[in-house]
C-alpha cells in the first residue's frame, strides 16, 4: 500500500512541478508585450513605470532565474500581486477557494446521492426496458450543457417561483449551482456504476455467492456493491477534478464569488498574477484529492492494501 | 472508409462470425440511437452547407423584424434582441458549430494519435516521457488547459477551438496508446517485423489501420465533448464573439432577455443538447457495431 501511495505521491509532486514550469512560461507565451497588455487598459503609465514593472515582475532576468525566483517565492506563500488594486494573490485566492471547494464537494454529494442509486438500479435491471429508460436519460443528461441548465434552473426557482437566492454566496445560495453541477455528472456517475456493477455481477464468485443460497440482497449488498464501487471510486478523483472545472462556468451564472469566476475576470483584465495563481491552485487542489482518494481506494480494496 | 470496413470484418470473422453478414454502416443505421445521431449530424451538416441559400436574412443584419418578435410564420424561430432573424443566425451558428468539432478534434486527434503510437512502437524511455506527460497533462482536466491557453492567446473563436483541441490530447493520446499496445502483442505484428517492415511501415500500415476504429468512437464522442467545452467557453464571454452567431454566446446573450423573450435562450439550448446528444449516440452505436460483445451491456 505505502509502494502504491509512494508513487501516486511521487507523480502528484511531478504534475506540480511542470505546473510551476508552465505557470512561469505562461507570461512569455503571450503574443506581443505581457507588460504593455497588462496595463494597456490603465491610463497614462509611462514607459518608466513599464519598466520598473517588468523588473519588479522579474521580466528582464533569464528565464531559468525567473523561474527560480517564482518558485523560491512561491516556497515562501507568495504568488505575487495582482495588477488590479495591488493585493496579495494568496489572499485573494485563499478568501475564494473554500467557496469553490464547498460548491464542488455539494455538487459531488448531489451527483453521488443521485447517480449511484441510478446505475446500481440499471444494473440489477440490466437489459430490460427499465434499464433501457435509465441511461436514455443519463445520455441525455451528459448532453445538456451544465450552462444552459443552470440558467433554466436559475430562472425557474430563483426568478419565478423565488424559492431560492438568485446569485451570490451563502448556505442557500450553494443549492442551485450545487444542483447544476451535480445534476450534469449524475448521468455520468450512474454510468460508470451501471457499467462497474455489470462486471461485477459476472464474476465467479457472484455465481458463487447466489449458488450457495444466499439471499440476493445480500449478495448485492455485500459482493456485487462493495467490488462494484472500487472502480467507481477510482474515478471520483476525476470526477472532482471535473466539478472543479465546470464550476468555473456555473460560478460565473450564480455569481458564486469562488476561485472559477475570479479566473474568469483575470483572463479578461489580463491580470496574469492572478492567472499563474489560480493554475498552481487548481492543479494542486487536484493532485491533493485525488491522492487522499488513492489512500481511501487503498483502503477499500485488500488487492492494493495487502500488496 | 475501405480500411475501416476491411478492419471490422477481420475483426468480427476472429470473435462472432454470424455478425459479419449485415455491414457495418447498416448495423448503425439500424440501431435507434445511431439512426437517431446519423438523422442529427445529417440536419447538421445540411444547414451548415445552404445556410447561404436557406438561410432568410443575414445572420448579422440588425432590423430585419421588430426586436423580440415571438416565433411566427415570418420568423419560425422568432428575432432577438437586435432584430435579427433567429432561424439564420441558428443556421450559421450550425456552421460554427460543426466547424468547432471539427478543427478540435482534428487537433486533439492527430497529435493524440501520434503520441500514442510513437509511445506505443518506440517503448523505453520515449514511451515512458510521452506517457508520463500526458498523464501529467490528464490530471490538469480538460477546462484548465483550455482556459490557460485562452488565457495565454486572448479570447476569440478561433483560440478556443485551439484551447479545446490541445485540451483534449492527453485523453486521445492514452486511449490510442492503449490500443496500440494491445495490436503491437499480437501475433501479425511479429510477423510484419520478421518481415522486414521498417517503423514508418510498422506504424502507418499496420498499426494505425488498427487502432483507427477505437479511435474513430472517441473522435466522435469527442465532437460532443468539444462542442459543448467551446460552448462554454463562448458562454462565458471566452471564445466566440458578439456578433458571431455562435450557439453558446447566443446563450449568453439571452440571460438578460429572459422574462421578454425565453425563446432566444431556449432554442440554443436545445440546439446545443440536441447535437451533442446526436454525437454521443452515434459514438456510441459505432462502438456497438464495432464490438458485438457490447450488445449485451
Amino acid at each position: 500500500m505505502w509502494r502504491f501511495l509512494g508513487g501516486r505521491i511521487a507523480m502528484g509532486a511531478l504534475t506540480i512541478f511542470v505546473t510551476t514550469v508552465a505557470v512561469t512560461l505562461l507570461i512569455h507565451l503571450v503574443p506581443g508585450d505581457p507588460v504593455q497588455i497588462m496595463y494597456a487598459q490603465s491610463q497614462g503609465t509611462t514607459p518608466e513605470q513599464l519598466e520598473e514593472i517588468r523588473r519588479n515582475l522579474g521580466l528582464d532576468q533569464p528565464i531559468h532565474i525567473q523561474y527560480l525566483a517564482y518558485v523560491g517565492k512561491l516556497l515562501h506563500g507568495d504568488l505575487g500581486y495582482t495588477i488590479r488594486g495591488h493585493q496579495p494573490v494568496l489572499d485573494v485566492i485563499m478568501q475564494r477557494l473554500p467557496n469553490t471547494i464547498a460548491l464542488a464537494v455539494a455538487a459531488m454529494i448531489v451527483a453521488i446521492a443521485i447517480g449511484l442509486p441510478i446505475g446500481f438500479f440499471a444494473a440489477y435491471k440490466r437489459g430490460t426496458a427499465v434499464d433501457t429508460g435509465l441511461m436514455v436519460v443519463a445520455i441525455t443528461g451528459v448532453s445538456i450543457p451544465h450552462f444552459w441548465l443552470g440558467l433554466i434552473l436559475l430562472f425557474f426557482f430563483a426568478v419565478e417561483l423565488g424559492w431560492l437566492p438568485v446569485s451570490g454566496t451563502g448556505p442557500l445560495n450553494i443549492v442551485l449551482p450545487a444542483v447544476t453541477l451535480g445534476l450534469s455528472n449524475a448521468a455520468i456517475v450512474a454510468r460508470m456504476t451501471r457499467s462497474s456493477m455489470i462486471d461485477v455481477m459476472r464474476q465467479d464468485f457472484v455465481r458463487t455467492a447466489e449458488a450457495k443460497g444466499l439471499p440476493k440482497r445480500v449478495v448485492l449488498s455485500r459482493h456485487v456493491l462493495r467490488a462494484g464501487l472500487v472502480p467507481v471510486i477510482t474515478m471520483m478523483g476525476l470526477q472532482f477534478a471535473y466539478m472543479m472545472g465546470g464550476a468555473i462556468v456555473v460560478e460565473n451564472i450564480f455569481a458564486w464569488n469562488g476561485v472559477g469566476r475570479m479566473a474568469v475576470e483575470a483572463i479578461f483584465q489580463r491580470d496574469y498574477p492572478v492567472i499563474q495563481g489560480f493554475i498552481l491552485t487548481f492543479a494542486v487542489v487536484v493532485v491533493c484529492v485525488s491522492i487522499l482518494l488513492d489512500a481511501v481506494y487503498a483502503l477499500v480494496d485488500p488487492r492494493i492494501r495487502r500488496a | 472508409m475501405a480500411e475501416l470496413s476491411g478492419a471490422v470484418t477481420d475483426y468480427d470473422h476472429e470473435i462472432v462470425p454470424s455478425v459479419r453478414r449485415t455491414h457495418f454502416l447498416k448495423r448503425v443505421a439500424l440501431s435507434p440511437g445511431g439512426a437517431f445521431g446519423l438523422a442529427v449530424v445529417a440536419i447538421l451538416v445540411f444547414s451548415a452547407a445552404f445556410a447561404d441559400v436557406l438561410a432568410p436574412y443575414s445572420p448579422i443584419k440588425m432590423g430585419v423584424g421588430k426586436r423580440f418578435l415571438p416565433p411566427s410564420p415570418g420568423f419560425p424561430l422568432g428575432t432577438d434582441e437586435f432584430g435579427r432573424d433567429m432561424l439564420s443566425r441558428m443556421m450559421f451558428g450550425s456552421r460554427l458549430t460543426l466547424l468547432i468539432g471539427a478543427i478540435a478534434v482534428g487537433i486533439s486527434l492527430t497529435a493524440g494519435m501520434l503520441i500514442g503510437l510513437v509511445a506505443a512502437y518506440r517503448r523505453g524511455w520515449v514511451e515512458k516521457i510521452l506517457m508520463r506527460g500526458t498523464d501529467v497533462l490528464f490530471s490538469f482536466t480538460e477546462t484548465l488547459i483550455a482556459l490557460a491557453f485562452v488565457a495565454v492567446l486572448g479570447p476569440s473563436l478561433t483560440n478556443a477551438m485551439i484551447a479545446v483541441g490541445v485540451a483534449g490530447i492527453p485523453f486521445y493520446a492514452r486511449t490510442c496508446y492503449s490500443a496500440a499496445l494491445v495490436e503491437r502483442s499480437k501475433p501479425f505484428f511479429e510477423a510484419t517485423i520478421a518481415a522486414g517492415a521498417g517503423p514508418f511501415r510498422l506504424v502507418f500500415l499496420h498499426l494505425l489501420p488498427n487502432v483507427l476504429p477505437t479511435m474513430i468512437v472517441v473522435a466522435t464522442l469527442g465532437v460532443s465533448a468539444a462542442i459543448l467545452a467551446a460552448a462554454g467557453l463562448s458562454f462565458l464571454g471566452l471564445g466566440a464573439q458578439p456578433p458571431q452567431p455562435e450557439w453558446g454566446s447566443m446563450l449568453s446573450g439571452a440571460r438578460d432577455y429572459f422574462n421578454r423573450a425565453p425563446w432566444l435562450m431556449v432554442i440554443p439550448g436545445i440546439a446545443i443538447a440536441v447535437t451533442v446528444l446526436g454525437f454521443n449516440l452515434l459514438g456510441d452505436a459505432i462502438r456497438t457495431a464495432l464490438d458485438p460483445r457490447e450488445t449485451e451491456r
